[in-house]
This record gives C-alpha cells, sequence and structure tokens, in this order.
C-alpha cells in the first residue's frame, strides 16, 4: 500500500524525469547559456546591456525590442542570434518575388546574359543586323529586348535589383540579425565587386551559399570555401591561372620540339606562324598571382604575416588549375564541357586528376606540377590537395588569428580595440580551430566588450545608419532600392567597392563633410515621407498617443528612436527650435510643397584597385522614377495618415543627429 | 585638430549676401565680431590639382621605350610601336625613344609646347606590389611607416604658410575622404558640388530650420569627429549658397567626358572659376588594374588613357584664364611587370610614369632615368625598376608650385633629391 507521500515523491521523481529529459530534448527550453555576460561590473543596467548586446549584433533596436531581450535573457538572446535558426516567416514571405536569389550560377549565367553578351547572340543568329546595331540606338534595343524576351533571357540590371532589394530587406526585417550582420562582415572581408563584370553574376549565390551558411563556422571552412566560388574565382582572376606553360618549360621533349621549329621557322614561313601561334598560347596560359596575393595579405595573414613576393608566386603555382566548372554552352564554357564530357563522370574525372564540386573545377593539364614551398612548408606534387592544404597552413597560422580576430574586435568592439581582448580572442581562436562562434563568445564574455571604451563608440556606416532608421521606426519597406541608394549616396554602395579590401571599419572613413550632410538630409526625408515605398507611422509609434506638446513629443520620440541612451542634450538643444513662433506654419509650407523625390545618382566609386571591368555607364539598374501621378497619390496619403509634420520635423533632426550615427 | 577655425583673419563678409541662416559662415561672422579687417580672402592663391589612378597604371603602354627590343619581346601581343603601317595605330612619337599611347593624342599639343612633362620610372622605394599598401605609403608619403596618420596632401595644406579663408582650401572630389587627405587640417570631400545642402523638399524655411537644428546639434557632438566634420559642412553650405552650381557651364567648345574623372575635373574647375579659396584638390581615376586581356589601340587600357588625357585637356582648356595659377600632377602606386602575363595582361609591378601639366612645368620632356629593359636591369628580374622616388616629384611641384619647401614635414624620412620636373 502506497503512503501519499510516497506517491507524491514519486510523482516528483517522474515529473523531474521528464523535466530533465526534455531539457536534453529542447536546447533552447532551458539548458542556460554556459557563459555569462560581465555588464554589471561594467555598470551597466539590464537594459543598458540588452541595448549595446543589439547595437553591436543587430542593426539596430526595433521598438521594444530591449523588452524581448531582456525577457529572453541577454545570454540566451545571444546563443540564438549564434544559432541563426529563428523562424523568418515574415521574411521568406517578403523576399518571394525575388526569384533571381534563388537561381544556382548556371540558371544565373544562362538567363542573365553579361555584357555584350545578349547582343552577339542575336546578331550571330541573325536576328539583329550587325551594322544596324551600331547606327539606331533605339530600334536596336528594342529588337534586342523582344530577342531576349524571346529567349527568356533577361537584363543584369534585374539581377542586380533583386540583389540590392533582398539585402536591404533582409536587413531591416530578419529575425537572425546577427546572421545577416556577420554576413555583411564576411562579405566585406572576402570581398568581390558588382565593378568587375565576370565575378559579378555569381554574387547572389556566393553570399547565399558560401558566405551565409558560415559566418559562424570554423574559418577554414569559410576560406576554402571562398577560394572555390565563382565570384572568388573570377574577381581575383584565378580561374586563368594556369601553370601549363610552366610545365612545358620543364618539358624536355618540349623544348626538344620547339628548339627545331625554331630553326625550321627561319626559313619556313609557315613553320614560322605556327611557332607564333604556339608562343601567344603558352602566353595565354600563364601564372596568375592576383589572388594568391590578396589571400595572404587580405584574408588570412594580413599584410605584415611574415611572406615574401617569393611565397606569393610560389602559392600563385599551388593554386594553378582551380578554376569555374563551365556553365553555359555558350562561349568558350562550350569547348571545356565537350571535353569533360569525352572524360565522363565525376569518378572518372577523379580518376584523371580532375576534381568536381559544385561550380568548381580542378583541371590538372592547367596545375604547376613542379615542387613548391610557400612560407617554409613544401608542396609535393598532390594536384588539387596542394591548394587544401596550403588554405589550411593559412587558416591555421598564427598571423591568421591575430588578423581576423582583430577585425572582428573592431567591428563588433570598438576601432581600437584593447590589447588584452584580442589576446583573449586569439587564444581561442588558435584552441578552437578557428571556430568563429567561441571567438564571438570569448568577445562577448570579456568586460572590454562592455566597458566604456566600447559603448557608443563605433560610428554607423551607411548602410547601418539607413537600416537602423527605418528598424528603429518600424517603417514598411516597399521599395527596398530606395535605401540602398541612399547608402550608395552617403559612401556606401554594397556589393560595390570595386578593392580586394573591402570598405574600411573606420569611423573616419565615413564622416566627411558631403556624406554627413547626406546623412542629415537622409533623416529629413525618411521622417516626412519623403522617401518613396518606405512610409512610416509616427503616431502607432508611439502606440498613438499625440504628445501634448512639442517639448513633450521631442523628448517622447529621443527615447523611443534612441532607447536607453541619455538624450538630455539632444533635447536640450533642440527645444528652441519648438519654441519659434512660426514652427506651424513653416513646417506646414514644408509639407505643402514637397516635390517628388529625387532618386540619388548611383556614384561609380573609385576605389583601391579599379577592377578593368567597370560597368558601362548606364548599366545601374534604374528604378522608375516617380511620376506626377504617384506623387499626388503619396501625398494623399500622407495627409490621411497625417503623420504630423511638426513631429516628422522632429523625428528627421534626430535620425540626423550626432548621437544617432553611432552605435 | 591645430587652428581649424583659425580661418579668416582676413573676413569677406561682403561676399555673402542671403542664403541661409543669414548666409554668414560661422568663421566669417566671428571675424567680423572680433574687428578684424575685411579685405577680399580669396585673393588668387595658387592651385596644386592631383588625380590618383587606382590600380596601377601600365606606365610602359602609357609611354612605351619603343626602341627597346627587350620590351618587344617580352610583350608579344601588348607591344606597340611608334612605326607607321603596323598592325595598330602608331604610338606619339615623343623623342625617338619615347612613344605616347594614341588614345592620349590629347596630350601631344601640350607636350609639344613644353607644358606637359612626363616622369618615367617613378614610384615607391617600398618594393610592396599590394594595391592597397602601395596607394596607403604614397599618399601618407612615407613609404615605410605605417603608422602616419596623415596623408600628404593634409599636411602640404598645413605647409601653406597662411590659415585657410574658406572650407574649400582643399577639396577631394571623391564620396568618401582619401587616404591623402586624413589628418587634422581642414579639408572637403564631395562627390557632387549640389549634394551640398539642407533639402527640405524645396522649402527654404523648413530647411533653414533643419539645419539650424543640425548646426546646434553637431556644434555640440561629443565625439570630435562628428562636432568638427559637422562644423566644416555647415560652412561649406554657406558658401555655396551664392552661387550657381546646378546650371554650370564650361568655357565654349569644351566637352568633358561624361565619366567619373570627366565629372570630378569638372567640378574642380567650377570651384577654381567661382574663386572660392581652392588650394588643393584630389580626384580619382579607376580601372587601372589590367591583369585580363588590357589591349593595344583598343581594350581598357585605351579607354582609360583616352578618358584620362581627354578629361585633363578640357579641364585645362576650361580653366583657360586661370592656367598660370594651376598645376596639375597624377599619381599611381605602382607600375606593372615588363612582361605581359598569361592572360592578355599585366600584373603588379615596379615603376610606372606620371604626368604634370602647367606653366611652369619644365615640360616637353620624359624625365627619368630608364635603363634597357634587360634582365640585369629589372627590379626582382622582372619589373621595371624605380629610378625615380615619387617624394621627389611631389615635393618639387609643391615646392615651385606652391612654395612649400618644408620637405622635413611634408615627406619625413626624404632627403633626396629633386630632378627638375619644374622650371627652376
Amino acid at each position: 500500500m502506497k503512503s501519499p507521500v510516497k506517491y507524491f515523491l514519486s510523482l516528483v521523481a517522474l515529473l523531474s524525469g521528464i523535466f530533465v529529459l526534455s531539457s536534453f530534448l529542447s536546447a533552447d527550453w532551458s539548458v542556460a547559456p554556459s557563459f555569462k555576460f560581465p555588464y554589471k561590473k561594467a555598470g551597466l543596467t539590464e537594459r543598458q546591456a540588452a541595448a549595446h548586446l543589439l547595437s553591436r549584433f543587430t542593426y539596430g533596436a526595433t521598438p521594444g525590442e530591449i523588452d524581448e531581450v531582456v525577457k529572453t535573457g541577454l545570454e540566451k538572446w545571444f546563443e540564438q542570434q549564434l544559432d541563426g535558426n529563428m523562424p523568418d516567416d515574415s521574411l521568406t514571405t517578403l523576399l518571394a518575388p525575388y526569384d533571381a536569389m534563388k537561381m544556382t550560377n548556371t540558371q544565373v549565367a544562362n538567363v542573365y546574359p553579361r555584357g555584350g553578351q545578349a547582343l552577339r547572340m542575336a546578331i550571330k543568329d541573325g536576328v539583329i543586323n550587325k551594322d544596324s546595331a551600331r547606327e539606331d540606338r533605339k530600334e536596336y534595343r528594342n529588337e534586342l529586348n523582344a530577342y531576349m524576351a524571346s529567349k527568356g533571357l533577361k537584363p543584369m540590371q534585374e539581377l542586380y535589383r533583386q540583389l540590392y532589394n533582398q539585402k536591404v530587406m533582409r536587413a531591416a526585417y530578419s529575425h537572425n540579425q546577427l546572421r545577416e550582420v556577420l554576413t555583411e562582415f564576411w562579405l566585406n572581408h572576402f570581398n568581390v565587386s558588382t565593378t568587375k563584370g565576370d565575378a559579378a553574376e555569381f554574387i547572389p549565390a556566393y553570399e547565399r551559399d558560401v558566405i551565409r551558411p558560415n559566418v559562424t563556422g570554423k574559418f577554414g571552412d569559410l576560406l576554402l570555401a571562398t577560394a572555390k566560388s565563382p565570384a572568388m574565382l573570377y574577381y581575383l582572376d584565378n580561374f586563368t591561372s594556369s601553370g601549363a606553360s610552366a610545365n612545358q618549360d620543364n618539358n624536355k621533349q618540349f623544348q626538344a620540339r620547339m628548339k627545331a621549329m625554331e630553326e625550321q621557322a627561319a626559313t619556313n614561313p609557315m613553320m614560322a606562324e605556327m611557332m607564333d601561334k604556339v608562343i601567344k598560347g603558352k602566353k595565354n596560359s600563364g601564372l596568375n598571382e592576383n589572388y594568391a596575393r590578396e589571400v595572404m595579405e587580405l584574408h588570412t595573414l594580413g599584410v605584415d604575416g611574415g611572406y615574401t613576393q617569393e611565397d606569393v608566386t610560389q602559392a600563385a603555382k599551388v593554386l594553378t588549375g582551380w578554376t569555374v566548372y563551365p556553365m553555359s554552352e555558350y562561349g568558350g564554357g562550350a569547348n571545356t564541357m565537350q571535353q569533360l564530357a569525352r572524360i565522363g563522370d565525376d569518378d572518372k574525372l577523379k580518376a584523371k586528376g580532375y576534381y568536381h564540386d559544385g561550380d568548381f573545377l580542378f583541371t590538372p593539364n592547367r596545375h604547376d606540377n613542379a615542387e613548391k614551398t610557400v612560407m617554409g612548408k613544401k608542396f609535393s606534387p598532390a594536384g588539387y590537395q596542394e591548394g587544401v592544404e596550403l588554405l589550411d597552413m593559412l587558416a591555421h597560422h598564427n598571423a591568421t588569428a591575430k588578423f581576423i580576430t582583430r577585425k572582428l574586435a573592431v567591428r563588433f568592439v570598438n576601432d581600437n580595440p584593447q590589447k588584452s581582448l584580442l589576446d583573449k580572442m586569439t587564444k581561442t581562436y588558435n584552441s578552437e580551430d578557428g571556430d568563429i562562434r567561441k571567438v564571438l563568445t570569448t568577445m562577448a564574455t570579456s568586460p572590454e566588450f562592455w566597458s566604456a571604451s566600447a559603448l557608443r563608440e563605433k560610428t554607423k556606416s551607411p548602410f547601418e545608419l539607413v537600416i537602423s532608421s527605418v528598424r528603429s521606426l518600424n517603417a514598411t519597406i516597399t521599395q527596398p532600392y530606395q535605401l540602398y541608394s541612399w547608402a550608395n549616396k552617403m559612401g556606401q554602395r554594397m556589393y560595390g567597392y570595386q578593392a580586394p579590401t573591402g570598405y574600411p571599419d573606420k569611423g573616419q572613413y565615413w564622416i566627411n563633410t558631403g556624406a554627413l550632410l547626406s546623412r542629415m538630409n537622409f533623416g529629413l526625408a525618411l521622417a516626412s515621407d519623403r522617401i518613396p515605398g518606405v512610409k512610416i507611422d509616427l503616431a502607432a509609434l508611439n502606440k498613438n498617443r499625440e504628445p501634448e506638446s512639442p517639448e513633450a513629443a521631442l523628448l517622447t520620440y529621443s527615447k523611443l528612436v534612441m532607447p536607453e541612451r541619455d538624450v538630455t542634450a539632444t533635447v536640450k538643444q533642440l527645444t528652441p527650435m519648438l519654441n519659434d513662433p512660426n514652427l506651424g506654419q513653416k513646417v506646414a509650407e514644408a509639407a505643402s510643397k514637397t516635390p517628388p523625390p529625387t532618386l540619388p545618382a548611383a556614384q561609380s566609386d573609385m576605389m583601391m584597385s579599379g577592377g578593368q571591368e567597370m560597368m558601362a555607364a548606364g548599366a545601374e539598374p534604374k528604378e522608375p522614377k516617380p511620376n506626377a501621378g504617384r506623387r499626388n497619390g503619396y501625398q494623399a496619403q500622407t495627409n490621411n495618415k497625417g503623420n504630423n509634420t511638426m513631429l516628422a520635423q522632429v523625428v528627421g533632426i534626430i535620425v540626423g543627429s550626432p548621437e544617432f550615427q553611432r552605435r | 585638430m591645430t587652428s581649424r577655425r583659425g580661418f579668416l583673419k582676413q573676413g569677406g563678409i561682403a561676399l555673402f549676401g542671403v542664403g541661409l541662416m543669414g548666409g554668414i559662415p560661422a568663421f566669417l561672422a566671428e571675424a567680423a565680431a572680433s574687428g578684424n579687417k575685411i579685405i577680399n580672402p580669396f585673393q588668387r592663391r595658387k592651385i596644386m590639382v592631383t588625380i590618383f589612378q587606382r590600380g596601377a597604371m601600365d606606365g610602359l603602354m602609357a609611354v612605351t621605350p619603343f626602341t627597346d627590343e627587350n620590351l618587344k619581346k617580352a610583350r608579344p601581343t601588348l607591344f606597340m610601336t611608334a612605326a607607321q603601317g603596323g598592325k595598330t595605330k602608331p604610338l606619339i612619337d615623343l623623342d625617338g625613344r619615347f612613344g605616347l599611347h594614341p588614345s592620349m593624342a590629347a596630350f601631344e599639343p601640350l607636350f609639344r609646347e613644353k607644358r606637359l612633362g612626363i616622369v618615367h620610372g617613378i614610384g615607391s622605394p617600398n618594393n610592396t606590389r599590394s594595391h592597397f599598401d602601395a596607394q596607403d605609403y604614397m599618399e601618407a608619403g612615407t613609404p615605410f611607416n605605417k603608422g602616419t596618420a596623415s596623408g600628404w596632401l593634409n599636411r602640404a595644406v598645413g605647409l601653406l604658410g597662411h590659415e585657410a579663408a574658406t572650407p574649400f582650401q582643399a577639396v577631394s572630389l571623391t564620396s568618401s575622404m582619401p587616404r591623402s587627405f586624413y589628418g587634422d587640417n581642414p579639408s572637403v570631400s564631395i562627390s557632387n558640388l549640389q549634394d551640398f545642402d539642407i533639402q527640405m523638399g524645396g522649402n527654404k524655411n523648413a530647411a533653414n530650420m533643419a539645419a539650424k537644428s543640425f548646426e546646434d546639434l553637431y556644434g555640440q557632438a561629443t565625439s570630435s569627429l562628428l562636432k568638427e566634420t559637422g562644423k566644416e559642412s555647415f560652412d561649406a553650405v554657406k558658401m555655396l549658397q551664392k552661387n550657381d552650381v546646378r546650371n554650370y557651364r564650361p568655357a565654349a567648345g569644351v566637352a568633358y567626358p561624361n565619366t567619373a574623372l570627366g565629372n570630378s575635373l569638372k567640378q574642380i574647375a567650377q570651384l577654381i572659376k567661382m574663386d572660392v579659396g581652392l588650394e588643393i584638390a584630389f580626384a580619382e581615376s579607376g580601372g587601372w588594374d589590367t591583369h585580363f586581356n588590357q589591349g593595344t589601340e583598343n581594350g581598357p587600357f585605351a579607354r582609360n588613357v583616352a578618358d584620362l588625357s581627354n578629361s585633363i585637356v578640357a579641364f585645362w582648356s576650361d580653366i583657360s584664364q586661370y592656367q598660370d595659377d594651376v598645376t596639375l600632377m597624377t599619381m599611381t602606386e605602382f607600375g606593372r611587370t615588363v612582361a605581359q602575363n598569361g592572360t592578355g595582361g599585366t600584373d603588379h609591378g615596379r615603376a610606372s610614369c606620371n604626368f604634370i601639366l602647367g606653366n611652369d612645368v619644365n615640360g616637353g620632356l620624359v624625365h627619368g632615368d630608364m635603363k634597357p629593359l634587360i634582365k640585369e636591369n629589372l627590379e626582382d628580374g622582372r619589373d621595371l625598376a624605380v629610378t625615380t622616388d615619387f617624394r621627389a616629384v611631389f615635393s618639387e611641384v609643391a615646392d615651385k608650385h606652391l612654395k612649400i619647401n618644408n620637405d622635413k614635414k611634408l615627406f619625413p624620412d626624404w632627403k633626396g633629391e629633386k630632378i627638375g620636373v619644374m622650371k627652376a
């Protein structure tokens, strides 16, 4: 007979068993993170700490987000962000129209012809006359468009438009904010650029398949994935680098044949011509050091990482034969495709020393077979594996650990991170096999991360400013391209930094006279609803409670836009403006005279290493300019919705204020 | 920040009529209040215009030593000759040894008039072949010291010997501040002069009010970067008010290429003609990193040099009234390999060439010391050797044209000789 007590105890045991079991089953439910953020020692409240976390690991807090983070628990929130698996259904719906963003590289290559390729195809198919193409631009444009439509081809601008739009939407709306922030970080680290024509069309898949899935993984995996991606292979020219002529130089038979040819060439013009061809062929199948240099200087070791020019040349030789698997039967790929088809499937290719992995192809006939030495390490001829070993060596080098962790600290802590912090991060990098997630955890659990020298110390980049504004105002974005254009105008052209360095991560770089004015103008335009397709509802932001006075509005909205910040200075300085007796009249005038907004002109930024494949002027994607009808409709909408114009001006100034430029 | 607001011991209040907030820039108002004597602050000064060709220009194709058989051998498909009747348009024979690329024909008259000088074999003593590093060193002006915080043009501003009467003393026509302009002396970067305003949908009152608020906020900003930049911005805005920036028309017959460089130089000409006190200007030209199929008479390289020369010549014609005051100089971070690479292009090399244009230039000459391109004469056995330190040329231009002769400050660690690119 069971006593009630016993019964009760067994029930407790059973329940706790279930509890323990379930805690194993659902890690995010009850297992507490194994670390603690030391923000209290730095004198921060939990809410202030949450605001700091949001300023570092998101594109800016949305209204109420600080409460959510506190409710979730700061450490747990951070782990969720590192996991990057938060449901994102509404974002998925918003991204659904961007069909090109789901395409493989091969599909993109076959649907979005680059440069003059469509025209060449049309001429070849006899649809457009070669000579008329030059004479009547408009007519041939129409013919070309009709031809492209009939073949299911689309203009490259459409691909770019989708690329920029999805970037804005993800940054603004994703619940996996850290994943987006890190995607931008690593894309900038392993920079590729739309300004380099050959690489441009592969950027969507590069970001989606190469960068985003690896942002919190092992650095070495990320490095290898970028090295094998078409975007990088084209951007830094490695696709073309070949050791074939070096192999010929080392081949005695070939040398003897050449010598014989040379002797005959003296008297036989046909032989001379043939020899010319061989020499030219050789010259067109040579070594290109570009990637080898930048992978060491910019991706791994850093410029002071202890390598020499000879190491660069040797590394370039190791990486010869790393190229792109042909994607289109049009153009140069056709020959290679046939050659590969003759050999057979992947296993047969492998037996012949090839290596085929998705869009990547290693071709042994272009690989330099000599022994190489890079930074003291010998590479015996081993085809594809040599390159894998080289990248593995670079990923695990101490100079890389230092270089990468510093860059992360500059991004997430401040422009001049303390040595004590860097040492801890480097140690984690080295002991944890370059595990980015663990390095970030070390960083965020260090006191330096929470110290006064980190709080609000970063200057927002233009993209960060734009996105944090729309996030903090809960904007509804229907024309994300407008926001891309504004960031561009302030000096950050997404996906368009020409140099392999990527954008410098430094306040000084972003803040200059012209850019600062653009930031202020952006604030005014956004708050007064003058950016087409970006709508904000200021009343709703304050739960439709109308502030009692201009002063109350100023205080309320300063706190809403810049939560957990000291806004007294901003409020104090702006109060006199509100006391202007003509205020109401002035701002009302402003609203009624609002002309249709003009799009900022796309800039062609001249960056470090001018890629030669600059897009032709006019190749920038253009959104339709808002016409007069649109303007009227928009005005009516503004009036109906009744965003208080005084309020709009106040909020615009807050967004353009120095305090909001920082994070 | 050194005497950032030292602007204006001699203000020019009368120049500013209406406009933003009464139209008086803060620094002018201060000067007026302090009772300083007001004379024209924008007396004509000498102006140095610099163009950075990012990506490393192939100097051997821009100005080819066409009599050198070694080059012909090293560049089977890229070599061009000055001889008539070849496969490509002939080079423009400058002196029997060097030939100008045919796409730079616009330069020829200026060279013949001895106003355009060329230095060949120019480069950095630091043999890095990294774009980033080489540009950084060249723009900082200290080829062996990465820690130099300031850029050489910013130091030049500080060495002009007079305080700025205007925020437009040093202007970069770029959306971001170039490394050359980093530093404590005031400078402005702007890619489009028309953007220089607070815009409130065409409503002047509202715009003025917003501008006033921003000016106050930035004036009190705790971040000195934001505070100083804010102040500069508003001073600049006020100065442009009186000028009709939007409807600028270049001089009759002048057509700028519709390119980034063309637009930058057009706006520099605009600033020069507005007499807003410009002394040092900076512009950029991109696309010089020709690893792949750089072409000969046509192709990316030909397009680039056509843009460069046509933009510069348009600029020069546009400022015809000011030519005595202006010297223009190009620069690029390094040159390219003597031999073409396996992909119809050239890789990162060492020395390149540059162009200097002005009435006090020792023009009509290819300066420098280029030896025959045999292997023993090449740096690391592959690249055109640097025989002229870029600092020798930069400092000479700054000295002769802007009267900056403090080389110790302009180029610390440099003690070399000048080579006579400017008239004595």
